[in-house]
């Protein structure tokens, strides 16, 4: 990412909303900035990594969001200025020191920043991480466009010192990622050296006056944000329509009231902050309109809350008709879209909508009859397709019904084609191997399958170690596989304990897989699941052992960072003399069932051919063609 | 009016009811015919598996298969099939006492078809990995005799008579199998995607067979009776010594049949072939006299490697004594007859 503490004040650039929220972050004086990398979320932590050394702030990947957190409370204690950035998954794994952080409170203006992914494009779920401001009374400030990102975040850390308690600015995948002119502000010249005051103690009891200190600060920060003028109203004095809108929605619903032509009749309030709401605010445009659409993204965060102050007020506001999740108005699940925001407005209004020109859309679905059809899978040379394809055969000569209990990563792909449907379950950072200890205590009831627990590097050191700590302790019997392709791949190449570098291109200390299973007791073995036959044969032995839990180290360089560092060592081809193709005996078994995108199968000839742009030369397909017809041969030889 | 029946549509004769059929009801025996021609059928510690779909409707795998393919009554032989000649010997040689089964017969007379060059590779079951049986590829004397003795496991061996096939080579092989590994010869003989087995296979040992065991389970057994794998030789010693006789790094251990028995292969309890029939040689143990085998001479072949061995003072010979024949005679059709009322329990559920 680009050094942002660069950009000339006063000069519009386009930026990224990430990137806005990391300049913003230093415009603030930010001086420690941590994340666990996550998208949508990532840029933010790596733009502010990049523009460090010439900041003169420290930037980290953290092991996870609640250290990453915990990190940046640190600087707040200290008196300086911290942030820690995620996806909205991470939320949930801040929680637990968020509801007891909000009760101590801030010294330091402490921002907490969540990208939330609607649609879950890049997730395992959609989660909606707004709730974690009403859960921990904080305030919630959402921008729609780059510009505000950067504004907003400097609003948070002002908040944030002015109340004392943690702010949260909520991001969205389309706003991490959407770039737009923003004009950044100066850069502070001198940040406080940090120091704690031995006189300064932050816990949280007696926890029921504190629980009201921390409700006097979310009324206290109610009245800045009113006063802050986040919040505002576009469109006509009594509007027919009235449209509060956070977030992208914002821009959603402006460009909705044009598409159906509806300009002069919908009014929009801008909700730059969610939480708490501002009354005053929605009470005047309340009693102005008397049809309210709510647009937001993904639960009905707004909504919910403006019903409540209806609620209160309906004798004064009379009856009013509200159009959103509840009417269908708003989808319960999914992005929204101008579109989707259009077909609202259209139908709360009466006025003809088409998202569509029919047209159009006919020759649009003849021209994707003509793209072929493809499915997400692991990159050419994945060390993964070699693991589950192991996995896969030896689960199956096992013949007990094996289960795999996934986690998150690149690995996740575990539960599609790509990677053989061999993955049972998969849920969040670390839970892979939890539910391997639990089903490996159901032995003495009669749960006679064996148990796979897959975890990559990254998400090893996230959050898998309590779950081991619990089987070690419990003596659960199970097989961990970790499949450590030194990386964390799936969110950018970021670095991770096990790779020993840092953020900010500093040497750290790598931390070792296999001193941390020495520690715990836990036998363990290092494999390369570019060798088959070793693989396969160390996890079969390892399954029928028993007994405990037992480690495989499935080692391989991501097959992406692998190209960086100078690709891999083997030209493949294939010998068309040898190639079965569709006959008894193969019927295309590389390219029908092992599936690596480097083969193709050419119907003309009705044999293999190599992908020369796509191969990487891993050499794994001449392992498992039957008729030794794909070839490897060292890359140095045949130059 | 009556509709025209439809014609039916053709029944797979591929993987996919090689596993309705045999496979995933728990019917397979180990022999190996299905291995070793396509990657889909692989064999791990004794027990085949098709971890994907081949997707191919017919295929040589369920052709090859004995147990898809078994005729029960085998109505046209007798209990024992052809025999053109009926012996009890054993091998003359020192270095075979103690390392073969009964007699020695079937190591000798391997090792001289590789002497002489009337095949010049033979396939047998031998001990791999962890003691798992599977087939080795034999090319000279010393390989069979390492190869001697049995531990009566199913081992797949015919994987490797299928990868022998499968190279681009002419030279004659000979295959030492159970019944249902002869079975499986012969269909791999008459099948007209396999020309080159009829053309290579030269001459078949076939062994005595009343039931096989799977690996997997046999091991665990031996582990709970403090035996550990691999086993140098196993044994079913004769009625009503009640008794597994199992052989480990030197040492000697009994294990109650009755549990050993209740190992066995499911598929084997519709096997109605005690002797072999399809071979050039059977050779079982020799009732009533250790250390002697049974020998029938099934073809002229066979005979002809029988003399030959007699001939050249390798094997020590005496015709079969009439009694013991009885007995042989009388085992197989008592399996023949189990064998068939166990298919009709199954058709008849």
């Amino acid at each position: 990412m680009a050094d942002v503490s660069k950009l000339a004040p006063g000069q519009k650039v386009l930026m990224q909303g990430n990137e806005a929220i990391a300049r913003g972050a230093l415009e603030a004086g930010v001086s420690l900035a941590a994340a666990y990398p996550g998208n949508p979320s990532s840029e933010i932590l790596q733009t502010l990594a990049d523009s460090a050394r010439s900041a003169g702030i420290y930037v980290e990947w953290s092991t996870n969001e609640k250290v990453a957190l915990e990190s940046a409370a640190a600087a707040s204690y200290a008196g300086l200025r911290g942030m820690a950035s995620m996806k909205q998954n991470g939320v949930n794994v801040a929680q637990d020191f968020i509801c007891n952080l909000t009760i101590s409170g801030t010294k330091g203006g402490l921002v907490l920043v969540t990208c939330d992914d609607p649609s879950g494009v890049s997730s395992t779920n959609e989660q909606d991480a707004r709730f974690i401001a009403r859960v921990a009374c904080l305030p919630l400030l959402e921008p729609a466009t780059p510009a505000e990102c950067l504004k907003l975040t400097k609003l948070a850390f002002e908040l944030s010192e002015q109340i004392g308690n943690l702010v949260v600015l909520r991001g969205l995948a389309r706003l991490s990622h959407t770039r737009a002119g923003v004009t950044p502000g100066p850069l502070p010249e001198a940040k406080p050296r940090p120091h704690w005051d031995p006189n300064e103690r932050w816990f949280t009891i007696p926890v029921v006056p504190r629980h009201q200190v921390m409700l006097d600060k979310l009324a206290q920060a109610g009245e800045l944000i009113a006063a802050a003028g986040v919040n505002y109203y576009d469109g006509p004095v009594r509007p027919e329509l009235l449209v509060i809108a956070s977030g992208s929605s914002r821009l959603y619903a402006d460009e909705a009231r044009r598409l159906v032509g509806a300009g002069g009749r919908v009014g929009i309030l801008h909700m730059g902050a969610t939480w708490p709401l501002d009354q005053e605010l929605i009470l005047e445009h309340l009693a102005r309109a008397d049809k309210i659409l709510f647009a937001e993204e993904v639960d009905p965060h707004i909504e919910s809350g403006v019903k409540s102050i209806y609620a209160q007020h309906v004798r004064e506001l009379g009856l009013k008709d509200f159009y959103g999740q509840e009417t269908g108005h708003k989808p319960p699940i999914g992005e929204l879209s101008p579109s989707r925001v259009a077909a609202a407005m259209a139908d709360i209004l009466g006025l003809p909508w088409q998202e569509t020109d029919p047209a159009y859309l006919a020759k649009a679905k003849a021209a994707q009859a003509l793209v072929a059809p493809r499915q997400v899978g692991f990159c050419p040379g994945c060390p993964h397709r070699a693991s589950y394809w192991s996995m896969k055969q030896v689960l199956s000569a096992d013949g007990r019904e094996g289960i795999v209990s996934g986690d998150i990563g690149c690995y996740t792909m575990g539960v599609l084609p790509t990677g053989y449907e061999r993955v049972n379950a998969v849920h969040c950072m670390g839970s892979g191997p939890g539910i391997a200890s639990g089903l490996g205590k159901l032995r003495s009831q009669g749960f006679e399958q064996p148990v796979i627990s897959v975890v990559g590097d990254s998400t090893f050191f996230h959050a898998a170690l309590p779950a081991l700590v619990n089987a070690r302790w419990n003596n659960s019997d199970y097989v961990l596989v970790v499949l450590d392709n030194s990386a964390t791949a799936m969110t950018g190449f970021q670095p991770h304990p096990g790779t020993g570098s840092t953020a900010m291109g500093q040497a750290g200390t790598a931390v070792d897989v296999e001193q941390i299973c020495a520690g715990l007791g836990l036998p363990y073995t290092v494999l390369d699941p570019y060798d088959l036959e070793a693989t396969q044969e160390a996890l079969y032995d390892a399954l029928q052992i028993g007994g405990g839990l037992r480690v495989l180290i499935f080692r391989r360089t991501c097959a992406l960072v692998q190209n960086k560092r100078g690709g891999h060592p083997w030209r493949m081809s294939v010998d068309p003399q040898l190639c079965r193709g569709e006959d008894c005996g193969c019927d295309r078994f590389c390219t029908r069932v092992f599936r690596c995108p480097g083969l193709v199968f050419d119907q003309a000839t009705g044999k293999t051919v190599l992908d020369e742009v796509v191969c990487v030369g891993c050499g794994v397909c001449a392992q498992i063609c039957p008729a030794g017809a794909i070839k490897a041969r060292p890359k140095e030889a045949t130059a | 009016m009556v509709p025209p029946a439809a014609s039916p549509a053709p029944q797979p004769t591929g993987l996919e009811r090689l596993l309705a059929e045999v496979i995933n009801p728990g019917l397979c025996v180990a022999c190996g015919a299905c291995l070793g021609l396509c990657p889909h059928l692989i064999f791990l510690d004794g027990q085949v598996a098709a971890p994907d779909a081949c997707g191919l409707t017919s295929g040589r795998c369920y052709g090859f298969c004995p147990v898809a393919q078994r005729d029960v009554s085998r109505e046209s032989q007798g209990p024992i099939g052809p025999v053109l000649g009926a012996w009890q010997g054993r091998a003359t040689s020192k270095d075979l006492q103690g390392r073969v089964q009964y007699g020695g017969v079937v190591s000798e007379l391997l090792a001289l078809a590789l002497d002489q060059s009337m095949v010049r590779e033979a396939v047998v079951t031998a001990a791999g990995l962890r003691g798992t049986p599977q087939g080795i590829r034999v090319t000279e004397r010393t390989g069979v005799l390492g190869a001697a003795g049995s531990v009566y496991a199913g081992g797949g061996a015919l994987s490797s008579l299928n990868q022998a096939l499968s190279e681009d080579s002419n030279h004659p092989l000979a295959v030492v199998g159970l019944p249902c590994q002869v079975q499986a010869v012969q269909a791999m003989k008459a099948h007209p995607q396999q020309p080159q087995a009829a053309r290579r296979i030269h001459l078949v040992i076939g062994l005595f067979c009343t039931m096989n065991l799977p690996w997997r389970g046999l091991r665990k057994l031996l582990a709970r009776h403090g035996v550990q794998a691999p086993l140098s030789r196993a044994d079913f010693p004769p009625p009503p010594a009640g008794i597994f006789q199992a052989w480990s790094n030197g040492s000697y251990h009994e294990l109650p049949l009755d549990q050993v028995r209740a190992l066995s292969y499911p598929g084997c309890a519709g096997c109605p072939d005690l002797t072999s029939d399809g071979a050039d040689l059977s050779v079982g143990a020799c009732e009533g006299k250790p250390g002697w085998n049974t020998i029938l001479a099934r073809t002229h072949a066979g005979a002809g490697l029988l003399e030959l061995a007699a001939g050249k003072g390798l094997l020590e010979l005496e015709p079969a004594q009439p009694a013991s024949m009885e007995h042989l005679t009388q085992a197989a059709s008592d399996k023949r007859k189990r064998a068939t009322a166990w298919s009709e329990e199954r058709r008849h559920g």
